[in-house]
Protein backbone atom coordinates (compact mmCIF):
# COMPACT_ATOMS: atom_id res chain seq x y z
CA UNK A 1 0.00 0.00 0.00
CA UNK A 2 1.46 3.30 -1.09
CA UNK A 3 -0.42 5.88 1.23
CA UNK A 4 1.02 8.85 -0.30
CA UNK A 5 0.21 8.10 -3.86
CA UNK A 6 -3.59 6.87 -3.64
CA UNK A 7 -5.54 9.57 -4.28
CA UNK A 8 -3.58 12.18 -3.36
CA UNK A 9 -2.97 13.85 -6.48
CA UNK A 10 -5.81 14.12 -9.24
CA UNK A 11 -6.87 15.22 -12.90
CA UNK A 12 -8.71 18.76 -12.76
CA UNK A 13 -8.85 19.19 -16.29
CA UNK A 14 -9.43 17.59 -19.70
CA UNK A 15 -8.04 18.40 -23.14
CA UNK A 16 -8.66 16.75 -26.34
CA UNK A 17 -8.68 16.98 -30.21
CA UNK A 18 -8.79 15.07 -32.75
CA UNK A 19 -8.45 15.74 -36.35
CA UNK A 20 -8.07 12.87 -39.30
CA UNK A 21 -5.26 11.80 -40.21
CA UNK A 22 -3.20 14.12 -42.30
CA UNK A 23 -6.04 17.36 -41.71
CA UNK A 24 -5.03 19.05 -38.70
CA UNK A 25 -5.60 22.88 -39.07
CA UNK A 26 -2.23 23.31 -37.75
CA UNK A 27 1.13 21.91 -37.03
CA UNK A 28 1.17 19.42 -34.39
CA UNK A 29 2.76 22.22 -31.93
CA UNK A 30 0.03 24.14 -32.08
CA UNK A 31 -2.41 21.51 -31.69
CA UNK A 32 -0.55 20.18 -28.81
CA UNK A 33 -0.95 24.15 -27.14
CA UNK A 34 -5.09 24.12 -28.01
CA UNK A 35 -5.61 20.70 -26.29
CA UNK A 36 -3.42 22.41 -23.14
CA UNK A 37 -5.48 25.52 -22.81
CA UNK A 38 -8.55 23.21 -23.26
CA UNK A 39 -7.15 21.24 -20.15
CA UNK A 40 -6.74 24.58 -18.44
CA UNK A 41 -10.37 26.10 -19.04
CA UNK A 42 -11.75 22.55 -18.66
CA UNK A 43 -10.60 22.80 -14.47
CA UNK A 44 -10.85 26.92 -14.69
CA UNK A 45 -7.13 26.81 -14.17
CA UNK A 46 -4.77 29.87 -15.68
CA UNK A 47 -2.17 27.90 -18.14
CA UNK A 48 0.59 30.58 -16.99
CA UNK A 49 0.58 28.55 -13.65
CA UNK A 50 1.47 24.81 -15.24
CA UNK A 51 5.27 24.41 -13.81
CA UNK A 52 5.60 20.37 -14.85
CA UNK A 53 4.76 18.51 -18.35
CA UNK A 54 5.30 14.48 -18.78
CA UNK A 55 4.65 12.48 -21.82
CA UNK A 56 5.60 9.31 -23.29
CA UNK A 57 6.17 7.29 -26.51
CA UNK A 58 8.86 9.67 -28.20
CA UNK A 59 6.45 12.80 -28.18
CA UNK A 60 8.88 15.09 -30.72
CA UNK A 61 7.31 18.28 -28.12
CA UNK A 62 9.85 19.33 -25.57
CA UNK A 63 8.35 21.70 -22.79
CA UNK A 64 10.39 24.33 -23.15
CA UNK A 65 8.88 25.02 -26.35
CA UNK A 66 5.46 25.28 -25.29
CA UNK A 67 6.45 28.13 -22.70
CA UNK A 68 5.59 31.04 -24.74
CA UNK A 69 2.43 30.12 -25.60
CA UNK A 70 1.05 29.15 -22.61
CA UNK A 71 2.87 32.04 -20.94
CA UNK A 72 4.60 29.82 -18.41
CA UNK A 73 6.43 31.33 -15.62
CA UNK A 74 8.87 29.13 -14.65
CA UNK A 75 8.87 25.63 -15.90
CA UNK A 76 10.42 22.62 -12.73
CA UNK A 77 9.39 19.77 -14.48
CA UNK A 78 9.49 17.95 -17.71
CA UNK A 79 9.94 13.80 -17.97
CA UNK A 80 9.04 11.22 -20.24
CA UNK A 81 8.36 7.54 -20.01
CA UNK A 82 10.60 5.54 -22.00
CA UNK A 83 9.77 3.65 -25.46
CA UNK A 84 8.92 4.12 -28.64
CA UNK A 85 4.85 2.59 -27.76
CA UNK A 86 2.15 3.28 -26.10
CA UNK A 87 3.91 1.79 -23.16
CA UNK A 88 4.34 4.40 -21.24
CA UNK A 89 1.07 5.97 -21.03
CA UNK A 90 -0.28 5.38 -17.77
CA UNK A 91 3.40 5.56 -16.13
CA UNK A 92 3.27 9.44 -17.27
CA UNK A 93 0.88 9.90 -15.06
CA UNK A 94 2.95 8.18 -11.98
CA UNK A 95 5.71 10.49 -13.28
CA UNK A 96 3.22 13.54 -12.56
CA UNK A 97 2.65 13.06 -9.53
CA UNK A 98 6.11 11.93 -8.11
CA UNK A 99 6.72 15.75 -8.91
CA UNK A 100 3.87 17.07 -7.00
CA UNK A 101 3.84 14.58 -4.33
CA UNK A 102 7.62 15.45 -3.82
CA UNK A 103 7.26 19.24 -4.43
CA UNK A 104 9.30 19.44 -7.54
CA UNK A 105 6.25 20.91 -9.60
CA UNK A 106 2.64 21.89 -8.36
CA UNK A 107 0.51 21.89 -11.46
CA UNK A 108 1.89 19.14 -14.19
CA UNK A 109 0.52 18.51 -18.01
CA UNK A 110 0.47 14.80 -19.12
CA UNK A 111 0.35 15.49 -23.07
CA UNK A 112 0.81 13.84 -26.26
CA UNK A 113 0.60 14.99 -29.87
CA UNK A 114 0.74 13.63 -32.84
CA UNK A 115 0.55 15.44 -35.97
CA UNK A 116 1.70 13.45 -39.30
CA UNK A 117 3.00 16.24 -41.18
CA UNK A 118 5.36 16.51 -38.12
CA UNK A 119 5.83 13.16 -36.66
CA UNK A 120 5.22 11.01 -40.13
CA UNK A 121 2.81 8.03 -39.41
CA UNK A 122 2.76 6.52 -35.68
CA UNK A 123 3.45 3.09 -36.77
CA UNK A 124 6.31 3.77 -38.54
CA UNK A 125 7.69 5.80 -35.74
CA UNK A 126 7.37 3.11 -33.36
CA UNK A 127 9.22 0.64 -35.45
CA UNK A 128 12.01 3.06 -35.67
CA UNK A 129 12.30 2.64 -32.52
CA UNK A 130 12.67 -1.20 -32.53
CA UNK A 131 13.97 -1.65 -35.75
CA UNK A 132 16.81 -3.95 -36.04
CA UNK A 133 18.81 -6.25 -38.60
CA UNK A 134 17.46 -9.11 -37.29
CA UNK A 135 13.47 -7.92 -37.27
CA UNK A 136 14.05 -6.25 -40.99
CA UNK A 137 15.67 -9.29 -42.15
CA UNK A 138 12.84 -11.13 -41.53
CA UNK A 139 10.39 -8.88 -42.93
CA UNK A 140 9.36 -7.81 -39.78
CA UNK A 141 8.86 -3.65 -40.27
CA UNK A 142 5.46 -2.74 -38.63
CA UNK A 143 4.02 -3.35 -34.65
CA UNK A 144 1.21 -5.13 -36.36
CA UNK A 145 3.56 -8.22 -37.18
CA UNK A 146 5.25 -8.41 -34.14
CA UNK A 147 1.59 -8.47 -32.59
CA UNK A 148 -0.01 -10.77 -34.62
CA UNK A 149 2.92 -13.63 -34.22
CA UNK A 150 2.40 -13.30 -30.58
CA UNK A 151 -1.39 -13.38 -31.29
CA UNK A 152 -1.10 -16.88 -32.75
CA UNK A 153 0.46 -18.27 -30.09
CA UNK A 154 -2.43 -16.68 -27.89
CA UNK A 155 -4.81 -18.59 -29.97
CA UNK A 156 -3.45 -21.53 -31.38
CA UNK A 157 -1.32 -22.78 -28.19
CA UNK A 158 -2.88 -21.00 -25.02
CA UNK A 159 -6.58 -22.17 -26.62
CA UNK A 160 -7.76 -18.32 -26.43
CA UNK A 161 -10.83 -18.81 -28.71
CA UNK A 162 -9.86 -15.91 -31.88
CA UNK A 163 -14.00 -15.37 -31.14
CA UNK A 164 -13.12 -12.73 -28.14
CA UNK A 165 -11.41 -10.20 -30.76
CA UNK A 166 -14.76 -9.65 -32.53
CA UNK A 167 -16.32 -9.11 -29.40
CA UNK A 168 -13.63 -6.54 -27.73
CA UNK A 169 -13.89 -4.99 -32.01
CA UNK A 170 -18.23 -4.72 -31.98
CA UNK A 171 -17.84 -3.17 -28.03
CA UNK A 172 -15.62 -0.72 -29.38
CA UNK A 173 -17.80 0.15 -32.35
CA UNK A 174 -20.84 0.18 -30.57
CA UNK A 175 -19.73 2.56 -28.29
CA UNK A 176 -17.99 5.12 -31.15
CA UNK A 177 -21.47 4.83 -33.14
CA UNK A 178 -23.44 6.54 -30.16
CA UNK A 179 -20.09 9.33 -29.34
CA UNK A 180 -20.16 12.24 -31.82
CA UNK A 181 -16.41 12.94 -31.21
CA UNK A 182 -15.85 9.38 -32.51
CA UNK A 183 -14.57 8.71 -36.21
CA UNK A 184 -16.78 5.73 -36.26
CA UNK A 185 -19.78 7.68 -35.03
CA UNK A 186 -23.48 6.83 -36.52
CA UNK A 187 -21.48 3.35 -37.83
CA UNK A 188 -22.01 0.53 -36.30
CA UNK A 189 -19.30 -2.65 -36.91
CA UNK A 190 -21.09 -4.82 -39.61
CA UNK A 191 -19.86 -8.29 -38.16
CA UNK A 192 -19.47 -9.47 -41.76
CA UNK A 193 -17.13 -6.82 -42.78
CA UNK A 194 -14.97 -7.37 -39.90
CA UNK A 195 -14.98 -10.96 -40.51
CA UNK A 196 -13.58 -10.93 -44.40
CA UNK A 197 -11.81 -7.16 -44.41
CA UNK A 198 -8.17 -7.64 -46.14
CA UNK A 199 -6.01 -9.61 -44.01
CA UNK A 200 -2.83 -7.14 -42.51
CA UNK A 201 -0.63 -9.48 -41.22
CA UNK A 202 -2.54 -12.83 -39.88
CA UNK A 203 -4.57 -13.33 -37.91
CA UNK A 204 -5.38 -10.04 -38.30
CA UNK A 205 -7.70 -8.27 -40.21
CA UNK A 206 -8.00 -4.40 -41.06
CA UNK A 207 -10.49 -3.87 -38.01
CA UNK A 208 -8.30 -5.87 -35.55
CA UNK A 209 -6.06 -2.89 -36.04
CA UNK A 210 -5.79 0.72 -34.07
CA UNK A 211 -6.45 3.58 -36.28
CA UNK A 212 -4.27 6.59 -36.67
CA UNK A 213 -5.22 9.72 -36.12
CA UNK A 214 -3.73 13.77 -35.78
CA UNK A 215 -4.18 15.36 -32.38
CA UNK A 216 -2.78 15.88 -29.33
CA UNK A 217 -4.74 15.42 -25.60
CA UNK A 218 -3.76 17.13 -22.50
CA UNK A 219 -4.52 16.04 -18.41
CA UNK A 220 -3.87 18.54 -15.87
CA UNK A 221 -2.74 17.10 -12.59
CA UNK A 222 -2.60 18.90 -9.62
CA UNK A 223 -3.16 17.81 -5.91
CA UNK A 224 -6.34 16.68 -4.74
CA UNK A 225 -6.94 19.10 -2.42
CA UNK A 226 -6.14 21.73 -5.27
CA UNK A 227 -8.46 20.36 -7.75
CA UNK A 228 -11.23 20.57 -4.85
CA UNK A 229 -10.79 24.42 -5.62
CA UNK A 230 -10.91 23.97 -9.53
CA UNK A 231 -14.41 24.04 -11.62
CA UNK A 232 -14.58 20.09 -11.90
CA UNK A 233 -15.14 17.29 -9.74
CA UNK A 234 -11.43 16.05 -9.25
CA UNK A 235 -10.67 12.57 -10.74
CA UNK A 236 -7.76 11.29 -8.50
CA UNK A 237 -4.77 8.85 -9.23
CA UNK A 238 -5.11 6.00 -6.99
CA UNK A 239 -2.41 3.74 -8.14
CA UNK A 240 -0.11 3.29 -11.27
CA UNK A 241 2.97 1.50 -11.73
CA UNK A 242 5.10 0.81 -14.38
CA UNK A 243 7.99 -1.13 -15.43
CA UNK A 244 8.85 -4.74 -16.74
CA UNK A 245 9.65 -8.22 -15.31
CA UNK A 246 12.81 -10.30 -16.18
CA UNK A 247 12.03 -12.14 -19.07
CA UNK A 248 9.84 -9.50 -21.15
CA UNK A 249 11.27 -6.94 -23.26
CA UNK A 250 13.18 -5.66 -26.00
CA UNK A 251 14.61 -9.61 -26.52
CA UNK A 252 14.83 -10.23 -30.07
CA UNK A 253 11.34 -12.34 -29.47
CA UNK A 254 13.38 -14.51 -26.73
CA UNK A 255 10.77 -13.79 -24.18
CA UNK A 256 9.89 -16.20 -21.35
CA UNK A 257 8.12 -19.10 -23.13
CA UNK A 258 5.16 -18.52 -20.86
CA UNK A 259 4.95 -14.64 -21.04
CA UNK A 260 5.32 -14.68 -24.82
CA UNK A 261 1.99 -14.30 -25.64
CA UNK A 262 1.02 -12.31 -22.47
CA UNK A 263 0.68 -7.96 -23.17
CA UNK A 264 3.32 -7.92 -20.49
CA UNK A 265 1.35 -6.44 -17.45
CA UNK A 266 1.78 -9.22 -14.84
CA UNK A 267 4.08 -7.41 -12.82
CA UNK A 268 1.94 -3.74 -13.36
CA UNK A 269 -0.85 -5.73 -12.40
CA UNK A 270 0.54 -7.37 -9.12
CA UNK A 271 1.69 -3.80 -8.22
CA UNK A 272 -1.01 -1.90 -9.09
CA UNK A 273 -3.16 -3.99 -7.00
CA UNK A 274 -0.86 -4.40 -4.54
CA UNK A 275 -0.59 -0.63 -3.81
CA UNK A 276 -4.11 0.27 -4.55
CA UNK A 277 -5.99 -2.31 -2.33
CA UNK A 278 -8.13 -2.78 -4.97
CA UNK A 279 -8.73 -5.89 -6.70
CA UNK A 280 -10.42 -6.59 -10.57
CA UNK A 281 -13.61 -7.09 -9.03
CA UNK A 282 -13.64 -3.56 -7.43
CA UNK A 283 -12.76 -1.72 -11.43
CA UNK A 284 -15.95 -0.21 -12.58
CA UNK A 285 -15.03 0.52 -16.32
CA UNK A 286 -11.92 0.49 -17.86
CA UNK A 287 -10.31 2.03 -20.78
CA UNK A 288 -8.06 -0.29 -22.20
CA UNK A 289 -5.51 0.45 -24.90
CA UNK A 290 -5.23 -1.97 -27.79
CA UNK A 291 -3.59 -1.71 -31.07
CA UNK A 292 -4.81 -4.80 -31.51
CA UNK A 293 -7.92 -7.02 -31.13
CA UNK A 294 -5.53 -9.56 -29.69
CA UNK A 295 -3.34 -7.57 -27.38
CA UNK A 296 -6.50 -6.02 -25.90
CA UNK A 297 -7.63 -9.59 -24.53
CA UNK A 298 -4.19 -10.35 -23.55
CA UNK A 299 -4.20 -6.80 -21.84
CA UNK A 300 -7.57 -7.95 -20.05
CA UNK A 301 -5.90 -11.39 -19.07
CA UNK A 302 -2.86 -9.81 -17.40
CA UNK A 303 -4.38 -7.82 -15.15
CA UNK A 304 -6.73 -10.72 -13.54
CA UNK A 305 -10.33 -9.40 -14.98
CA UNK A 306 -10.22 -13.66 -16.49
CA UNK A 307 -7.75 -16.44 -17.64
CA UNK A 308 -7.11 -17.78 -20.76
CA UNK A 309 -9.83 -21.06 -19.75
CA UNK A 310 -12.77 -18.52 -19.64
CA UNK A 311 -12.16 -15.40 -21.11
CA UNK A 312 -14.58 -16.06 -23.88
CA UNK A 313 -17.33 -16.10 -20.72
CA UNK A 314 -16.41 -12.63 -19.99
CA UNK A 315 -15.07 -10.84 -22.88
CA UNK A 316 -18.34 -10.85 -24.37
CA UNK A 317 -20.21 -7.81 -26.20
CA UNK A 318 -23.23 -7.56 -23.95
CA UNK A 319 -20.43 -7.93 -20.55
CA UNK A 320 -18.45 -5.01 -22.22
CA UNK A 321 -21.02 -2.06 -23.09
CA UNK A 322 -22.37 0.97 -21.09
CA UNK A 323 -24.75 1.45 -19.46
CA UNK A 324 -25.96 -2.09 -19.07
CA UNK A 325 -22.43 -4.29 -19.39
CA UNK A 326 -20.78 -6.12 -16.12
CA UNK A 327 -17.72 -3.97 -16.89
CA UNK A 328 -18.23 -1.94 -19.85
CA UNK A 329 -14.98 -0.72 -21.70
CA UNK A 330 -13.89 1.30 -24.05
CA UNK A 331 -16.60 3.96 -23.77
CA UNK A 332 -15.61 6.45 -26.39
CA UNK A 333 -14.87 4.24 -28.69
CA UNK A 334 -11.53 3.55 -28.07
CA UNK A 335 -8.17 3.40 -30.25
CA UNK A 336 -10.95 1.19 -32.80
CA UNK A 337 -13.31 3.09 -33.46
CA UNK A 338 -13.16 6.79 -31.20
CA UNK A 339 -9.42 7.55 -32.69
CA UNK A 340 -5.70 6.98 -31.95
CA UNK A 341 -3.53 10.15 -30.73
CA UNK A 342 -1.24 6.78 -29.29
CA UNK A 343 -3.61 6.60 -26.30
CA UNK A 344 -4.22 9.71 -25.07
CA UNK A 345 -7.92 9.70 -25.93
CA UNK A 346 -8.14 7.02 -23.49
CA UNK A 347 -6.82 8.74 -20.50
CA UNK A 348 -9.35 11.84 -21.55
CA UNK A 349 -11.89 9.50 -21.52
CA UNK A 350 -11.29 7.50 -17.96
CA UNK A 351 -11.61 11.34 -16.47
CA UNK A 352 -15.08 12.10 -18.45
CA UNK A 353 -16.54 8.64 -17.79
CA UNK A 354 -15.70 9.46 -13.54
CA UNK A 355 -17.58 12.83 -14.20
CA UNK A 356 -20.26 11.48 -15.85
CA UNK A 357 -19.48 13.42 -19.05
CA UNK A 358 -18.83 10.48 -21.38
CA UNK A 359 -21.08 10.05 -24.52
CA UNK A 360 -21.81 6.55 -23.10
CA UNK A 361 -22.38 7.46 -19.54
CA UNK A 362 -21.31 4.29 -17.04
CA UNK A 363 -23.44 5.43 -13.87
CA UNK A 364 -22.00 5.64 -10.64
CA UNK A 365 -19.23 4.13 -11.94
CA UNK A 366 -16.04 5.43 -9.00
CA UNK A 367 -13.12 3.51 -10.21
CA UNK A 368 -12.09 3.12 -13.91
CA UNK A 369 -8.83 1.25 -14.68
CA UNK A 370 -5.97 2.83 -18.21
CA UNK A 371 -4.93 0.01 -19.04
CA UNK A 372 -1.20 1.18 -21.05
CA UNK A 373 -0.19 -0.11 -24.91
CA UNK A 374 0.39 -3.97 -24.25
CA UNK A 375 3.09 -5.58 -25.48
CA UNK A 376 5.24 -2.78 -25.63
CA UNK A 377 8.90 -3.70 -23.58
CA UNK A 378 8.25 -1.20 -20.88
CA UNK A 379 4.11 -1.23 -20.16
CA UNK A 380 1.96 0.56 -17.26
CA UNK A 381 -1.37 1.01 -16.21
CA UNK A 382 -3.13 3.08 -13.77
CA UNK A 383 -6.54 3.27 -11.26
CA UNK A 384 -8.65 6.37 -11.05
CA UNK A 385 -11.19 6.76 -8.77
CA UNK A 386 -13.91 9.44 -7.74
CA UNK A 387 -14.94 10.53 -4.19
CA UNK B 1 38.59 -12.14 -27.53
CA UNK B 2 38.06 -12.88 -31.00
CA UNK B 3 38.87 -11.43 -34.32
CA UNK B 4 37.88 -8.13 -35.17
CA UNK B 5 34.75 -8.18 -36.32
CA UNK B 6 33.56 -7.05 -39.85
CA UNK B 7 30.12 -6.02 -38.94
CA UNK B 8 27.66 -3.43 -39.38
CA UNK B 9 24.26 -2.84 -39.03
CA UNK B 10 21.99 -1.48 -41.84
CA UNK B 11 19.29 -0.48 -38.94
CA UNK B 12 19.63 0.37 -34.96
CA UNK B 13 22.95 0.54 -33.50
CA UNK B 14 24.96 -2.60 -33.27
CA UNK B 15 25.19 -4.61 -30.01
CA UNK B 16 26.75 -7.21 -28.36
CA UNK B 17 26.10 -9.53 -31.33
CA UNK B 18 28.80 -8.26 -34.20
CA UNK B 19 30.12 -12.00 -34.48
CA UNK B 20 26.69 -13.70 -35.32
CA UNK B 21 26.75 -11.21 -38.10
CA UNK B 22 30.19 -12.01 -39.21
CA UNK B 23 29.53 -15.39 -39.00
CA UNK B 24 26.48 -15.39 -40.95
CA UNK B 25 28.19 -13.86 -43.70
CA UNK B 26 30.73 -16.41 -43.72
CA UNK B 27 28.00 -19.12 -43.98
CA UNK B 28 27.17 -20.33 -40.17
CA UNK B 29 25.34 -19.49 -37.47
CA UNK B 30 26.90 -18.97 -34.27
CA UNK B 31 26.04 -17.82 -30.98
CA UNK B 32 26.87 -16.77 -27.46
CA UNK B 33 27.25 -19.04 -24.32
CA UNK B 34 28.79 -17.86 -20.94
CA UNK B 35 32.03 -18.78 -19.97
CA UNK B 36 31.06 -18.25 -16.71
CA UNK B 37 27.74 -20.15 -16.11
CA UNK B 38 26.89 -21.78 -19.48
CA UNK B 39 24.16 -20.11 -20.22
CA UNK B 40 23.20 -19.12 -23.97
CA UNK B 41 22.41 -15.37 -24.08
CA UNK B 42 19.94 -13.99 -27.01
CA UNK B 43 20.16 -11.20 -27.30
CA UNK B 44 23.82 -11.45 -26.91
CA UNK B 45 25.24 -9.45 -23.93
CA UNK B 46 28.70 -7.77 -23.26
CA UNK B 47 28.16 -9.00 -19.41
CA UNK B 48 26.57 -12.39 -18.05
CA UNK B 49 23.52 -10.60 -16.08
CA UNK B 50 22.86 -13.86 -14.57
CA UNK B 51 26.46 -14.32 -13.22
CA UNK B 52 28.71 -11.28 -14.13
CA UNK B 53 31.25 -13.08 -16.19
CA UNK B 54 32.10 -10.81 -19.30
CA UNK B 55 33.63 -13.43 -21.39
CA UNK B 56 31.45 -15.35 -23.91
CA UNK B 57 32.47 -18.56 -26.30
CA UNK B 58 30.46 -18.36 -30.18
CA UNK B 59 29.69 -22.12 -30.81
CA UNK B 60 28.30 -22.83 -34.05
CA UNK B 61 24.81 -24.55 -34.16
CA UNK B 62 22.51 -26.26 -36.36
CA UNK B 63 19.65 -23.68 -38.40
CA UNK B 64 17.15 -26.22 -37.23
CA UNK B 65 14.21 -26.18 -34.65
CA UNK B 66 10.86 -25.88 -34.38
CA UNK B 67 8.00 -22.80 -35.04
CA UNK B 68 7.06 -21.73 -31.75
CA UNK B 69 4.87 -18.58 -33.52
CA UNK B 70 4.53 -17.53 -37.00
CA UNK B 71 2.35 -14.46 -39.16
CA UNK B 72 1.60 -14.56 -42.82
CA UNK B 73 2.05 -10.73 -43.82
CA UNK B 74 -0.46 -9.21 -46.37
CA UNK B 75 -0.17 -5.72 -46.22
CA UNK B 76 2.23 -3.96 -47.94
CA UNK B 77 4.25 -2.31 -44.83
CA UNK B 78 7.20 0.29 -45.90
CA UNK B 79 10.34 -1.71 -45.13
CA UNK B 80 9.64 -4.76 -46.53
CA UNK B 81 9.51 -4.10 -50.28
CA UNK B 82 11.96 -6.67 -50.78
CA UNK B 83 9.92 -9.66 -49.86
CA UNK B 84 6.68 -10.48 -52.13
CA UNK B 85 3.38 -10.76 -50.32
CA UNK B 86 2.33 -12.22 -48.28
CA UNK B 87 5.16 -14.14 -47.07
CA UNK B 88 5.28 -15.90 -43.76
CA UNK B 89 7.49 -14.99 -40.99
CA UNK B 90 8.58 -17.73 -38.16
CA UNK B 91 9.52 -17.53 -35.31
CA UNK B 92 12.15 -21.18 -34.52
CA UNK B 93 12.77 -21.81 -31.12
CA UNK B 94 16.51 -23.86 -32.03
CA UNK B 95 17.07 -27.70 -31.62
CA UNK B 96 20.39 -27.48 -30.09
CA UNK B 97 20.19 -24.03 -27.89
CA UNK B 98 17.39 -22.31 -25.67
CA UNK B 99 17.52 -19.40 -28.49
CA UNK B 100 14.39 -18.19 -30.79
CA UNK B 101 15.44 -16.77 -34.21
CA UNK B 102 13.52 -15.50 -36.81
CA UNK B 103 12.92 -15.86 -40.45
CA UNK B 104 10.85 -15.57 -43.36
CA UNK B 105 9.77 -18.86 -44.80
CA UNK B 106 10.28 -20.26 -48.24
CA UNK B 107 8.49 -22.72 -50.36
CA UNK B 108 5.66 -24.53 -49.35
CA UNK B 109 3.87 -23.16 -45.74
CA UNK B 110 0.15 -24.72 -45.75
CA UNK B 111 1.18 -27.36 -43.58
CA UNK B 112 2.76 -24.35 -41.14
CA UNK B 113 2.14 -24.90 -37.44
CA UNK B 114 3.23 -24.21 -33.88
CA UNK B 115 5.76 -27.30 -33.32
CA UNK B 116 6.31 -28.11 -37.08
CA UNK B 117 10.03 -28.99 -37.60
CA UNK B 118 11.91 -26.52 -39.62
CA UNK B 119 15.46 -26.01 -41.39
CA UNK B 120 17.36 -22.64 -41.91
CA UNK B 121 19.46 -21.61 -44.82
CA UNK B 122 21.29 -18.37 -44.70
CA UNK B 123 20.16 -15.19 -47.95
CA UNK B 124 19.82 -12.24 -48.02
CA UNK B 125 16.71 -9.45 -47.62
CA UNK B 126 16.86 -6.49 -49.52
CA UNK B 127 15.91 -3.11 -47.66
CA UNK B 128 16.44 -0.19 -49.66
CA UNK B 129 20.01 -0.39 -50.99
CA UNK B 130 21.49 -2.76 -48.70
CA UNK B 131 21.08 -6.75 -48.68
CA UNK B 132 20.80 -7.77 -44.93
CA UNK B 133 21.86 -11.79 -43.93
CA UNK B 134 18.73 -12.96 -42.94
CA UNK B 135 17.72 -17.18 -42.25
CA UNK B 136 15.07 -18.43 -44.87
CA UNK B 137 13.18 -21.73 -43.06
CA UNK B 138 11.42 -24.29 -44.84
CA UNK B 139 9.06 -27.04 -43.39
CA UNK B 140 11.75 -30.05 -42.99
CA UNK B 141 10.71 -32.93 -45.00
Amino acid sequence: MNANLSGATAIAGVGYRQYKRGTAPLPERGVLVRAIVDACEDAGFDPADVDGFVSYGDDHNEPVRLMPDLGTKELTWSGMVWGGGGGGIAGAFGLAAAAILTGQATAVVIFRALVEGNSGRLSAAVMAHHLNDHMVGAGMVAPAQVCAMRAERLFDYHGVPRSVCEELVRASYHHAARNPDAVAHGKELDVNDFRTARWIAEPFRLFDCSRENDGAGALLMVSTERARDLKKPPVKLLGVAQGTEKGWGDLLENDDADLYATAGFRPIARRLWEQTGLTPADIDVVQLYENFSAQGVASLIDHGFCTYDNVAEVVKFDNLIAPTGKRPLNTSGGNFAHGFVHGIGLAVEAVRCLRGESANPVPGARTCLLAGGPGAPTVSSAVFGRD
Amino acid sequence: MGPRLMAQTVTGPLGAEGRYWDALVLGHLELPRCVGCGRWHWPAVWRCGDCGAWEHEWQPRRLAGEVFAWTRTWHPFAGAEGLEKPFVTVLVTLSDAPIRLIGVVEGEAVDLRIGAGVIGRIDRTRFGDAAIPAIRWSLAS
